[in-house]
């Protein structure tokens, strides 16, 4: 939008003020014109509109998304709205999808727990709006100003509190039960979680249902459960419509994409996976409760078959590793109503990891990586000797980059190493009667040192009183609190930096390989969480689209929060293996192959992998914190890897439109050179 | 409520980055020390089983990051504490000085239904080193901040050595119990079931 360049240019805050007066102004006169015309449902009533509300999902002046911000008013309750200007992307980076993601639908304010308020002397007014769940929307900034006006509104309405703490925090229904908001948000019934009779129906019974129970077959229920999901979704209000549509939209990507590579998927046959494996796991949350009795009673194989003459089961005989997830029924679903010869759609066999022989024949005579992106795919389907690690990681990192030369390598290392011993020579020259004054220095320091003694300690590489490794990683972290003063140390650095250190063993260079992940997962590691949070709503927003079930679970026992994958994410699941697999995650993580966020997936997957124990023992918040801290030391990888890829390319579009642009790990957009906005230090 | 409520008793462990909350918890349940604990992310809890008066509870005591930064995750954590115990190193003033902010973050993110009886026990840590030589907050200084907030019961331990850990998680129960104990009292007796009774942690009612 024009209008949105125009403000890139409000740097000062009376400039901002009088923006703000013009603004409200011309807006006044807009609404009423627009009111008469309102879309809104009968009985309610807009009691607040503001234009020109904008999401910067990355900092990249041309990534906003601008839309118009409602308070609505129906009966008692008051919804907040936000919905971007329709055609307004200007970006090819910022499709529909990403826009539609941010989409404000009627929130109702019972479940909103605090709005904050930023009003910066610099740049624009902002809020953030928590929800009780604990998720957090991102900063809504007003362009026009109208923040106060905005919260005067909210307080005619429900009962806003100052917080007493932090004169810019406004708590929402501070008295709120959360019970009620239990109760009230509840879409399915406890049935569809607690199980249903376990003989499942023939999948195509009439045209009519079929579509419904695509849906729900998509998310691997079993069929009688999603009929009963069906049923609930034909009834008037529909809240779970769009995720419906959504899901059929994937379906058909799903299968044209299954028709194009189910030559690849086939390769994944020969594997010699257990039948019995298949069986076990194709069922849902009902099969927890049998899961002691008999293999042999369960349900059999036959009874997935549909009745159509159609539909021919040519999986069946092929077999899968573990718990194959209902994933698995997804496809033969569609497999068998549309195509009847395609095969399932399965995470590739993993292959032995990159050796020395196979290394050399992706460089060239002066040692370039000739072809990057095979090199990548290679290393994301097997990882990398550990002999390799050394050379291989500091490419994957973004250290090197494929096109230098074994030469040019050369040269930068003793280049690096010379800007690292200065940067660390600023801390060290800092004497003790400086450090007195310099309480800043002394608590980072402090941390450093009570953190790096705490790392990895079983390690031999580690281990044993005065170790020099521990002291470099010292060393290497306060002088990354220098390099990046700004993000500082945060716990869960040192985890990130040891197997770096371990496979680098050089001190300059792993410096700069940490510097090369932070400038992916320092996000992680903001003050405001917003790198977390971000990732964590886009967890959410993939279970709903991949488990819609687990989805449900997760909301009516108020998990929505998703905390209890944050250790997973901060570190890279860095504490849930041991170090060797960690490594392997981390280089096929690190290739972004099929995906920047396959660490996302990962998430999904290891869920998916325990949906049925989760639902079917009915844990509860603390339960599953709990559970899921166990399962450290128990992720079997390569499966979870061929889940996360399946997940992955299934979820295809849908799956990328559920991550905000700049989730981290997402480089952020360099804004020095590219994009010189005034204003991108906002 | 289901008979849940009576038995299990929440307490949380605040306090600073490296205080001692994760051998703490360790040293009083598993009764062992080891120097290879890492540091805590996100949050985790551990449980033993207690006896009253022939009556067993179990004891759900929760260990969160002591790191600034994360503090905004305590909201999830802190909700339906029954107890609240405020760790500080005594060989660091700042740790000792942090304790109000804690006390003051936790009254926030819980909003236990009355913040003015709510129970916290205060552990100075660490006394084990250096033979007590490198301690910087002293006893006294100790109580009387103790005092000031409604005589909040004090110990020094030390998880290393297993000094009076036992003693103060006993102190710890027996006050998770105290706030037990009232709001099920209180609670049938009320008709605005709403405002009395604080959530408990997510999920467990429904
Ligand atoms: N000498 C001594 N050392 C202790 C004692 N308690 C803990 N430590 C050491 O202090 C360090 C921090 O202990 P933790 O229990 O991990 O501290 P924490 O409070 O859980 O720290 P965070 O998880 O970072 O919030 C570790 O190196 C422990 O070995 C103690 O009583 N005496
Ligand atoms: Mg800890």
């Amino acid at each position: 939008m024009q209008e949105t360049e125009l403000y890139d240019l409000s740097d000062d805050a009376d400039y901002a003020a009088s923006q703000q007066q013009q603004g409200s102004a011309s807006m006044m006169r807009s609404d009423s014109s627009k009111r008469s015309s309102s879309s809104e449902p009968e009985g309610a009533e807009v009691v607040y509109t503001k234009d020109n509300v904008t999401i910067h999902p990355t900092q990249f002046a041309s990534e906003r998304i601008s839309g118009r911000l409602k308070l609505i008013k129906q009966g008692s309750s008051l919804f907040m709205t936000w919905f971007p200007y329709k055609g307004q992307s200007s970006s090819a980076r910022l499709s529909e999808k990403d826009m539609n993601l941010y989409t404000i639908r009627a929130v109702p304010f019972t479940e909103v727990r605090s709005i904050r308020r930023h009003t910066p002397a610099l740049g624009w007014q902002y809020i953030i709006v928590v929800l009780s769940s604990g998720l957090a929307f991102p900063p809504l900034y007003f362009y026009n100003g109208g923040v106060r006006e905005f919260l005067a509104t909210i307080k005619q309405h429900v009962f806003l509190m100052r917080s007493a703490e932090d004169a810019n925090v406004f708590l929402v229904n501070d008295l709120q039960n959360p019970l009620q908001r239990t109760l009230s948000s509840l879409e399915l019934p406890r049935a569809v979680v607690a199980g249903l009779p376990s003989a499942p129906q023939s999948l195509v019974e009439s045209p009519s249902q079929e579509h419904l129970k695509a849906v729900g077959e998509f998310h691997g229920e079993s069929s009688s459960t999603f009929q009963y999901g069906g049923r609930q979704r034909q009834k008037g209000h529909d809240p779970t419509r769009d995720i419906s549509i959504q899901v059929l939209e994937k379906f058909s990507l799903v299968t044209k994409f299954a028709r194009e590579t189910s030559q690849l998927f086939r390769e994944t046959h020969s594997n010699g996976y257990g039948s019995f494996e298949r069986k076990r796991n194709s069922q849902s949350a009902i099969d927890y409760t049998q899961k002691e009795a008999d293999p042999a009673k369960k349900v059999p194989n036959q009874s997935f078959v549909p009745s159509d003459p159609l539909e021919k089961k040519p999986n069946i005989e092929h077999n899968h590793d573990e718990e194959t997830s209902a994933l698995v029924e997804t496809f033969e679903l569609i497999d068998c109503k549309e195509f009847d010869k395609l095969s399932l759609v399965w995470g590739k066999p993993r292959q032995p990891p990159l050796g020395s022989e196979e290394w050399a024949t992706f460089l060239d005579s002066e040692g370039r990586v000739v072809d990057a992106k095979a090199l990548r795919k290679r290393i994301f389907y097997g990882g990398v000797e550990h002999k390799l690690r050394r050379e291989v990681w500091s490419f994957l990192l973004g250290y090197n980059t494929y096109e230098s030369t074994d030469a040019e390598r050369e040269y930068q290392r003793s280049v690096k190493k010379k800007e690292y011993e200065m940067i660390k020579h600023q801390w060290q020259s800092i004497s003790p009667e400086q450090a007195k004054r310099f309480t800043k220095f002394r608590e980072r320091k402090g941390l450093i040192e009570k953190d790096v003694v705490r790392t990895d300690r079983s390690l031999p590489f580690y281990d044993g009183d005065d170790n020099p490794h521990v002291n470099l990683l010292h060393d290497i972290l306060l002088t990354y609190s220098f390099y990046n003063f700004d993000l500082g140390y945060c716990q869960g650095m040192s985890d990130l930096l040891s197997p770096i250190l371990f496979v680098m063993e050089d001190e300059s260079e792993s410096f700069w390989c940490f510097v090369a992940l932070m400038e992916r997962l320092g996000p992680n590691f903001n003050r405001d969480q917003s790198g977390m949070h971000s990732q964590l709503f886009a967890i959410s927003k993939l279970v709903e689209l991949l488990d819609l079930p687990l989805h449900n679970y997760f909301k009516q026992n108020d998990c929505l929060n998703y905390f209890f994958c944050f250790r997973w994410i901060l570190i890279q699941f860095k504490r849930e293996f041991e170090y060797e697999m960690i490594m392997r995650l981390w280089e096929v993580l690190w290739t972004h192959y099929l995906s920047e966020h396959l660490h996302l997936y990962v998430c999904v997957a290891i869920l998916k992998r325990h949906r049925s124990k989760i639902m079917g023992e009915q844990m509860d918040f603390d339960t599953l914190l709990k559970f899921i801290n166990e399962l450290s030391g128990h992720i079997d990888l390569d499966a979870i890897l061929r889940d996360a890829e399946a997940l992955c390319i299934c979820a295809g579009e849908n799956g990328a439109a559920c991550i905000p642009p700049g989730t981290p790990p997402s480089l952020p957009v360099d804004n020095g050179s590219l994009y010189p906005q005034p204003d991108e230090v906002l | 409520m289901p008979s849940r409520r009576r038995t299990l008793l929440k307490v949380i462990i605040l306090g600073d980055s490296g205080v001692g909350k994760t051998s703490l918890m360790n040293q009083y349940v598993n009764k062992k020390f080891s120097n290879q604990y890492k540091a805590t992310i996100g949050a985790d809890f551990l449980t033993k089983e207690v006896q009253f008066e022939d009556r067993l509870f179990t004891l759900q005591i929760w260990d969160t990051a002591g790191q600034e930064r994360f503090q905004s995750l305590g909201v999830a954590f802190y909700r339906g504490a029954d107890c609240c115990v405020l760790v500080y190193d005594v060989n660091s003033m700042k740790s000792f000085d942090n304790l109000n902010n804690w006390r003051e973050e936790f009254l926030i993110q819980a909003s236990p239904s009355d913040p003015e009886n709510f129970p916290f026990v205060v552990l100075g840590n660490k006394i084990d080193v250096d033979g007590g030589n490198s301690r910087v907050v002293s006893e006294k200084k100790a109580r009387a901040w103790c005092a000031s907030k409604g005589n909040i019961p004090y110990f020094e331990t030390s998880a290393k050595e297993g000094i009076n850990v036992e003693e103060a998680f006993q102190c710890i129960a027996k006050n998770a119990l105290k706030t037990g104990e009232e709001e099920e009292i209180y609670l049938p007796d009320t008709i605005d079931v709403g405002t009395s009774s604080q959530p408990r942690s997510t999920g467990c009612e429904c």
